[in-house]
């Protein structure tokens, strides 16, 4: 065995891989390798030195807000394919039997029209094809219709075929109410979906009118997801001053408590723990898991504002 | 009785979000510890943790127990790691002194101290012994630095992390030379 095969045998050793005859071997060589020894020597220090962090368990603390936050975007996910399940589902309701006779004769004529210009169109299938050879991502083969996420299932060529998935989107135009459902559904799926914080934080914003609006339960549930989970602050602020306008119910308090005992801007703590006050002064009694909070703010709250006003709703319940 | 994974998985596969939920609590432990060993903060840990079971939410309608499902949800979990792009970027760096902006939400670095290539002395004077030894295992690459954890912190063997990262137990030992390698280049003037 070469003198580099030691080393690595020593090192699995150090690791626990090594079988007994191995072992053995590898023992035998060390009595006589000075230098394999002073190796061991060496590796055995470097892995002390790094096993600093061998010993720390999870953390409970942050194991439980993990979860807490893991439970927040399982909601989101399940409402995303509600939201969106409903809004196709009231989309299809809108028409009725008569229509969906019509729109389903209109729909093979179209993916006739379809298949026609991609199948006998030559000129048309060159343009497409080119523009794919430019880049894969995205292509427009259509005025309306956006391609994205080409994959391949078959890229060989060899049998004269190929086979491969894609995004087709089109572009929707949607106009009504903030109280109607269906203009809600989007919103809210965009507040929870949509990858620029600017249209998120618009999203919300639309949504927040003067005029007293009824708002579906999933615009609440999707605003105490953005609440807990949102990167941006600002979108994170928006939900909840649009959250004030619900009726503070136990999800609404659990997820203020949340803000106020884990955000790390100090102004959404600030208007969080002012929720909680404006329920109690409309007449919500605070409970005691609320009180607790407090307390703990009071005690241990870097913001001094914060420490104020837990203070003084303390002594007003004393 | 408790359900077992197969029972529980069955039930989340139709929906039932308690049993998947029951899933999740039997071994996110164990993801957790692994996030927070490979990313540099909490808060990217817990963004790791969370990636894991939504992806692992999404797929499991289309689990078909062709192995187990902590073998799957460890690759996952490697997956999600190996891909992810921490949000400070502190690689190679490790900020001192770190002040909260609050409102900026945003960490003000005061002194930065890049370890690499400093002498003894200065390493010590700059920041403690455990900064320097994450520095040093942040600095490895994506997959050193995987096969590292799960082999030296977690415990695993190198069949089991052969088979979270879908590869040959040969990378694997590899990755952990090449890993060794380099920690020893980086922290030679802390302990020789």
């Amino acid at each position: 065995m070469k003198h580099n095969e030691y080393k690595q045998l020593l090192q699995l050793s150090l690791f626990g891989e090594l079988k007994s005859d191995q072992q053995s071997t590898l023992k035998e060589h060390l009595m006589s390798c000075e230098e394999c020894r002073a190796e061991l020597e060496d590796q055995k220090n470097l892995l002390e030195l790094i096993s600093g962090k061998k010993k720390s368990e999870v953390d409970e603390k942050v194991l439980s807000a993990a979860r807490y936050q893991l439970r927040g975007a399982l909601r989101s996910e399940k409402n995303n394919t509600n939201i969106f399940g409903s809004f196709l589902e009231n989309l299809s309701q809108l028409f009725t039997t008569p229509l969906k006779f019509a729109l389903t004769s209109a729909v093979i004529l179209l993916v006739g029209i379809l298949i026609g210009s991609q199948f006998i169109s030559k000129s048309s299938n060159d343009q497409f094809a080119n523009q794919n050879n430019g880049d894969n991502r995205f292509a427009s083969f259509n005025e309306d219709i956006s391609i994205s996420n080409l994959r391949f299932i078959d890229s060989d060529a060899s049998d004269g075929e190929v086979e491969f998935t894609f995004d087709a989107s089109r572009p929707v135009r949607l106009k009504g109410k903030v109280s109607d459902p269906q203009i809600q559904g989007v919103l809210t799926y965009a507040m929870l979906n949509e990858q620029n914080p600017g249209s998120r934080l618009n999203s919300i914003n639309a949504m927040d009118i003067k005029q007293a609006t009824n708002y579906d339960k999933d615009v609440e549930n999707a605003l105490i997801t953005v609440v807990m989970t949102d990167k941006n602050p600002g979108v994170r602020r928006e939900a909840l001053k649009l959250m004030s306008k619900f009726s503070y119910d136990e999800n609404i308090k659990n997820a203020l408590l949340y803000v106020i005992e884990n955000d790390t801007v100090s102004g959404l703590r600030i208007e969080a723990l002012n929720s909680i006050i404006e329920a109690s002064n409309n007449g919500h009694k605070l409970d005691n898991e609320e009180l607790n909070l407090f307390r703990n703010k009071f005690q241990q709250d870097e913001n001094p504002y914060i420490k104020l006003r837990s203070r003084t709703i303390l002594q007003e319940y004393n | 009785m408790p359900l077992n994974d197969t029972e529980l998985i069955i039930l989340a596969q139709k929906g039932d979000q308690s049993a998947f939920e029951e899933l999740v609590y039997r071994y996110d432990r164990s993801v957790l510890s692994i996030a927070l060993k490979y990313s540099v903060n909490e808060d990217d840990a817990k963004d790791l943790y969370q990636e894991v079971f939504i992806r692992v939410y999404k797929g499991l309608k289309n689990f078909r127990f062709q192995s187990e499902f902590s073998t799957w949800l460890f690759r996952v979990t490697t997956n999600v790691c190996l891909t992810y792009k921490n949000r400070s970027k502190h690689h190679l760096r490790v900020s001192i002194n770190n002040e909260f902006d609050d409102d900026e939400n945003e960490f003000t670095k005061k002194e930065e101290i890049a370890y690499e290539g400093s002498s003894p002395e200065e390493i010590s004077a700059a920041a403690d012994l455990g900064e320097i030894v994450n520095a040093a295992v942040e600095s490895l690459s994506p997959k050193q630095r995987m096969t590292f954890i799960l082999k030296h912190y977690e415990g695993y063997k190198i069949r089991e992390i052969a088979e979270m990262m879908n590869c040959k137990e040969g990378t694997v030992k590899k990755y952990l030379f090449d890993a060794i390698k380099n920690l020893r280049k980086k922290l030679t003037p802390v302990y020789a």
